[in-house]
């Protein structure tokens, strides 16, 4: 199942799962935030993937920039049973990272061929805009019970 | 800036530990780690020299329940506190919802928590953020040390704390003001949060 925090990503990125036929997607900032996910089953595990992506993003732009002159953009690790593909999507909401792990059931040129596919769809998408935030009413309560809690002191 | 998502009740937020390097900031982390039950947090990420000094960064992902209906989760970042990261720390704080600056409190220590502090201003400003808008918190660590070794808390703020913020005495080793630090930057971070400007659109399912 796919989960997405922002609503324009939904359809250009389930219909890159599907075509592909890849196993794991994760959208994600280049800060390391998620943005949406299809293949992992506890969000807290998507979280260290995607520190883990944007860093290894973030480290070989600069060592393309540093030998090349342009950063690198897009990274391909095939393993015995899977592979893993890792790419930059400019979006019309700034640069966005893709990582994503497939086996047998495609291959990196169909990958890469829908990938730059959902590069055009989420250039293309609108996002949807909230002017409101979040109504965190007498937060405070809540958070010293549930820090109290995580370090065990209730 | 923190991910909220509506439709699910969901808040993301990343809190950055930055200061000089063998501050305490991976300890503060650790200390975390080890207090949280394992259903509550994801595995500790390291990306460190065979000497345990960070490389890149330590992360840690926290789930902090539910707050005002909205399943909370902070992700904890280190950056390396080394002069010559400079690019890495750059990276890591991209993004921080929140900074927790770990000092350490040895006298002789205090030119690189000077130069440490100026280097996170100089960093935010360079991503254009206005450093004046990002809650900040600074944990005074290693008050456990002999007092002759250290300066005391309010020599400390007196040289580092010009803007006020709100801080704490810390033995990160042994997690003394960890809870607190943690405390303090997470209200911070959800104060502003929830009274400032329109964080970024959350409205998928």
């Amino acid at each position: 199942m796919m989960t997405a925090v922002e609503s324009w990503i939904e359809e250009p990125l389930m219909t890159f799962i599907n075509d592909s036929r890849v196993r794991i997607a994760v959208l994600l900032e280049s800060s390391g935030r998620v943005l949406a996910q299809h293949g992992f089953t506890r969000s807290i595990d998507v979280m260290s993937a995607c520190a883990l992506a944007a860093a290894i993003h973030a480290s070989a732009a600069e060592i393309g920039r540093q030998l090349d002159g342009t950063p690198f953009k897009t990274m391909h690790h095939p393993g015995r049973e899977r592979q893993i593909f890792l790419g930059e999507l400019a979006t019309g909401h700034g640069a966005h990272i893709l990582l994503t792990v497939f086996d047998d059931a495609t291959s990196i040129g169909l990958v890469r061929l829908y990938f730059a596919e959902l590069s055009r769809r989420l250039a293309g998408a609108a996002a949807a805009t909230s002017s409101a935030p979040p109504t965190l009413v007498d937060f405070e309560s809540d958070l010293n019970r549930n820090l109290a809690k995580l370090f065990g002191r209730i | 800036m923190s991910l909220v998502n509506y439709a699910a009740r969901e808040i993301t937020c990343k809190i950055v530990y930055y200061g000089p390097g063998r501050s305490g900031k991976t300890s503060n982390l650790h200390y975390v780690y080890n207090q949280v039950p394992g259903d509550r947090r994801g595995s500790m990420v390291s990306l460190a020299t065979q000497t345990d000094r960070t490389l890149f960064f330590d992360f840690l992902p926290l789930d902090l329940g539910t707050i005002s209906g909205f399943t909370t989760r902070l992700q904890l970042y280190t950056v390396p506190g080394q002069v010559y990261y400079a690019t890495t720390r750059k990276l890591v704080l991209q993004g921080a919802d929140g900074v927790v600056f770990v000092a350490d409190s040895q006298r002789r220590q205090i030119e690189e928590n000077v130069e440490s502090m100026q280097d996170l201003h100089a960093n935010l400003a360079e991503q254009g953020v206005d450093a004046r808008n990002v809650p900040l918190v600074i944990q005074y660590n290693k008050q456990d040390l002999p007092r002759e070794l250290i300066m005391d808390v309010s020599e400390l703020d007196d040289i580092l704390n010009f803007r006020g913020v709100p801080f704490h005495a810390g033995d990160a080793l042994r997690g003394t003001g960890v809870f607190e630090t943690l405390r303090s930057i997470s209200e911070l971070v959800l104060r502003r949060l929830s009274g400032a400007a329109a964080p970024r659109v959350a409205v998928g399912q």
